[in-house]
């Protein structure tokens, strides 16, 4: 946060306005991408630490440091239509190397929350959340691996909700209190027929 | 008889249903080396945290804390061997710890199914234990092997989540802080009796992650590609891995590959459990290497 470093009023007001906002703007967007993604864009300086060392940069259009700026710039709309915001494979290279210490990884997993609140999201995100609803797998046992288990001396269902399967109204109860399964039933509906 | 540490063993999801191999080389290797690991009896998805983090973080956290709950109730420790359930059950645990806003809202949600999270238990990566000499070390992971690996030349994917981001990670030792130009997998991979070797960009994603394998398989594929084909540039006989999502997008990724780019590679793509269990002389059929995309065959006729 921005610090009262003793100027007059004016002067004082004038520093602590940290955001540059235009007709686009959106100052609410920059502040909620702040909190969901508990880092801090605002530092940025724009320097491309961060679309340097992304794997996903030179093979696409996908610029990380574009969205870091929009998040600073609440440009909301932007950037959550952007169908770039879903090329980030979160492996927190450009987090690791940026020299002010921001985490550009979160900004993009908060603007993808945000994207969700929307309906965008690609639908195998949602697919994973119904196996998950049903299973309590993202990746589910099947009849070859239950097999080759058997064969390893190893149950054919690992001890997890697939042998234990009374967890699994617990896990469908937790993803009831967000309302995802119904959520993602009906995107995926939409999408889908 | 040194007493086994005990650990509750949090298997995720690609591991037990995908490369059951891993797991069973995980339990029976872990007990030469002193350590026991019991199941985690009911334990979910981690939930993935590229997928769910994506759509929405609170039911990320509410998810990995139910799993994090039933081990704080077995009061034992969580060794785990994928990077993303890493991320998930470490990293979850972690803010849980230290975010009092955090820890409530989640603990709202967990009331409605009779579980509070309390912070009471540690979360780690196998492959941590393995290295770390208070636990395992080098010395006892070469001592264990009775196959040793001549002549093997192996290449090392770490992988992302467990080692970053590294300003959130919290390792004791130096090697594990280095998420540029690691080397501790290479001491774990010699002390097998291989020869590790070094190739371009090996701290690169392997290009699965954060939902992309499913939004745009040929993107992903693309990254991983790139590693190939720095791993192939360099002569390795096999690459090896501590991530279960990063050994599926390079075993079955190069069938992918094939069919998409047209390009072969033909390189065996084991996790570390499966190395480390061939070298303490498990069979291949003891590790259901078959189930495997690309046949480990050229590989096993150089090591066996």
């Amino acid at each position: 946060m921005a610090r009262t470093k003793g100027y007059p009023e004016a002067l004082d007001n004038k520093l602590r306005d940290r955001y540059v906002y235009g007709e686009d703007s959106n100052p609410e967007f920059t502040k909620t991408v702040e909190k969901i993604s508990m880092t801090i864009p605002h530092m940025c300086y724009q320097c491309g630490t961060c679309t340097a060392s992304c794997p996903s940069a030179p093979r696409s259009s996908y610029r990380i440091r574009k969205f870091v700026r929009r998040a600073l710039l609440g440009l909301d709309n932007e950037a959550l239509t952007d169908p770039d915001l879903w090329l980030c494979t979160t492996c927190y290279s450009c987090t690791d190397r940026c020299p002010r210490d921001i985490a550009p990884t979160d900004v993009i997993m908060a603007m993808r929350n945000l994207a969700f609140k929307r309906d965008i999201i690609p639908v195998n995100f949602l697919k994973t959340v119904q196996a998950i609803y049903t299973t309590g797998h993202g990746v589910p046992n099947n009849d070859v691996n239950r097999a080759a288990r058997v064969k390893l001396g190893l149950e054919a269902e690992p001890p997890t909700t697939h042998k234990y399967k009374e967890y699994i109204p617990g896990i469908q109860k937790i993803l009831d209190y967000y309302k995802l399964k119904e959520n993602s039933d009906r995107i995926v509906k939409e999408r889908e027929g | 008889m040194e007493k086994l540490r005990q650990y509750a063993f949090y298997l995720g999801c690609i591991a037990p249903n995908r490369y059951p191999g891993s797991e069973a080389a995980a339990i029976k290797t872990s007990k030469k080396l002193g350590i026991e690991l019991l199941p985690l009896e009911g334990a979910s998805c981690c939930p993935a945290p590229g997928a769910f983090g994506s759509i929405d973080l609170n039911v990320w956290y509410a998810m990995a804390a139910r799993n994090l709950v039933l081990a704080e109730k077995m009061k034992m420790d969580i060794a785990l061997l994928c990077n993303g359930c890493y991320k998930s059950i470490w990293e979850v645990n972690h803010k849980l710890k230290h975010h009092d806003e955090l820890r409530d809202g989640v603990n709202e949600v967990l009331k409605t199914i009779d579980m509070e999270y309390k912070g009471t238990i540690n979360v780690y990566h196998l492959a941590e234990l393995l290295y770390d000499k208070n636990i395992v070390g080098v010395d006892k992971v070469r001592e264990s092997v009775t196959n040793p690996m001549k002549g093997a030349r192996i290449a090392v994917h770490y992988g992302c989540h467990l080692l970053k981001p590294r300003k959130d990670r919290e390792f004791g030792s130096e090697e594990l802080m280095n998420t540029e130009s690691a080397t501790w997998m290479e001491e774990l991979v010699a002390a097998l009796g291989a020869t590790p070797v070094e190739y371009r960009n090996k701290m690169q994603c392997c290009g699965a992650g954060g939902g992309v394998r499913g939004y745009d398989i040929v993107h992903a594929l693309d990254i991983a590609n790139e590693k190939l084909i720095n791993i192939k540039a360099v002569g390795a006989d096999a690459l090896t891995d501590i991530c279960p999502f990063c050994q599926l997008q390079f075993d079955r990724g190069q069938i992918e590959i094939e069919e998409k780019f047209g390009v072969k590679y033909n390189l065996p793509v084991l996790h570390y459990c499966e190395l480390l269990g061939l070298a303490q002389g498990m069979s291949p059929q003891d590790l259901a290497l078959d189930l495997h995309a690309i046949s480990c065959e050229p590989f096993l006729q150089k090591v066996l």
